[in-house]
């Protein structure tokens, strides 16, 4: 869940009321609370007339910088440990195109791996 | 259904790179400006799945690049990786690129259909692998287990989704490698790659599948090229298919 989105839930606050008083469309302020737009892609003077419709400071609003791959001001270990917390568990869920594309089941997606490639010629790993 | 302590590995910081290695990465997509995803209408087959939250780079001409942080597995064959190695290079002239295929947590995500349909079923066919797109990747309870010196923090049930697959460099790999899958899922992850790639971009599934059952009345040779051999296909119903044949 965003942070916008945690204010709006903690206050009992619409989309609408905040895009009242913030002067912009309801759906601006619902893709900005449900993170299908990110806080970040938006133009500053969006962010700030919503946190003072709000009344909170602009960086209330701002979701955490997650951490980045080769970070040397941390430690690889804790690198990891924060790129877990935030990219694998926190965040509002968003929509993403399933992969299951077909009702049936192909008779082989249940083959174990030595059955599937039984009849393969054997790899040569030194091959030019 | 697969469950964690059957899938994965640890991998030590000096451990050889492999497939099958999960690694914190940059992952870059070009696409046109705001693209996401691309085009106005469901395409199970052609769809790019957007990520959430990318840093984006403006390019000219409407174009911009994406980048998200996250985890990605590695799906480079082995021997793919150790290629140059077994062919007495040295390592500058190692591969500098490994295929990688970003993993989607479920927290992250709400699946959804080819109608817009929630789709919260589709983890009983993802976890069973059923789709050719993706690879099951189970819940660990504590990661610190197989990674040592990370919090003990849990890993949510996800997967690996063959439809983003990018290119990372190999270094990047190495610097932030989380675990790894043990051999026997790799076998799985293989033959999820096999079905991916014939599936998707070899073969004509529909057509191949109308064949099934058929008489083939005729096989014209099309043309070759090095051990290949293009091959037209009739059946006695009329309907055709071209393959391509290798010569062993």
């Amino acid at each position: 869940m965003t942070r916008l989105a945690i204010i709006l839930h903690e206050r009992n606050l619409t989309y609408t009321a905040v895009a009242t008083r913030a002067h912009l469309q309801p759906r601006t302020v619902r893709q900005l609370a449900t993170g299908e737009t990110p806080i970040d892609n938006v133009a500053v003077g969006t962010v700030r007339r919503i946190a003072s419709a709000l009344s909170v400071p602009v960086t209330a609003i701002l979701e955490p910088d997650l951490p980045h791959p080769g970070d040397a001001t941390l430690s690889r270990a804790a690198r990891l440990s924060a790129a877990i917390r935030e990219l694998m568990w926190s965040g509002a869920p968003v929509a993403y195109a399933s992969p299951v594309d077909s009702a049936e089941v192909d008779d082989i997606a249940t083959l174990p791996a030595d059955e599937f490639f039984a009849d393969m010629p054997a790899i040569d790993g030194s091959r030019a | 259904m697969a469950v964690g302590p059957e899938v994965y590995r640890a991998v030590g910081e000096s451990d050889e790179l492999s497939s099958g290695d999960v690694a914190f990465l940059s992952l870059a997509r070009t696409r046109l400006v705001g693209e996401s995803p691309p085009g106005e209408t469901y395409d199970p087959l052609g769809r790019i799945p957007a990520y959430p939250r990318p840093a984006l780079l403006a390019l000219p001409h409407g174009r911009e690049v994406a980048v998200d942080a996250m985890f990605g597995l590695v799906v480079t064959h082995s021997c793919e990786i150790d290629r140059q190695k077994n062919l007495d290079a040295s390592a500058d002239h190692f591969d500098c690129r490994l295929t990688v295929a970003p993993i989607v947590p479920e927290p992250a995500v709400h699946l959804v259909g080819s109608n817009g349909d929630d789709q919260t079923v589709s983890w009983a066919a993802i976890e069973a692998n059923e789709p050719v797109a993706s690879l099951f990747l189970p819940p660990i309870a504590d990661v610190s287990v197989l990674a040592s010196g990370v919090d003990a923090l849990p890993w949510p049930r996800s997967f690996a989704d063959l439809r983003g697959l990018v290119t990372v460099s190999r270094s990047m790999v190495e610097a932030d490698r989380l675990f790894g899958l043990a051999p026997d899922y790799l076998g799985t992850l293989q033959r999820q790659l096999a079905r991916f790639f014939t599936w998707r971009d070899l073969a004509r599934h529909e057509l191949v599948e109308a064949l099934v059952g058929r008489r083939v009345v005729d096989a014209i040779p099309l043309n070759a090229r090095g051990d290949r051999l293009r091959v037209a296909l009739t059946t006695d119903d009329g309907s055709s298919v071209t393959v391509e044949l290798r010569v062993r």
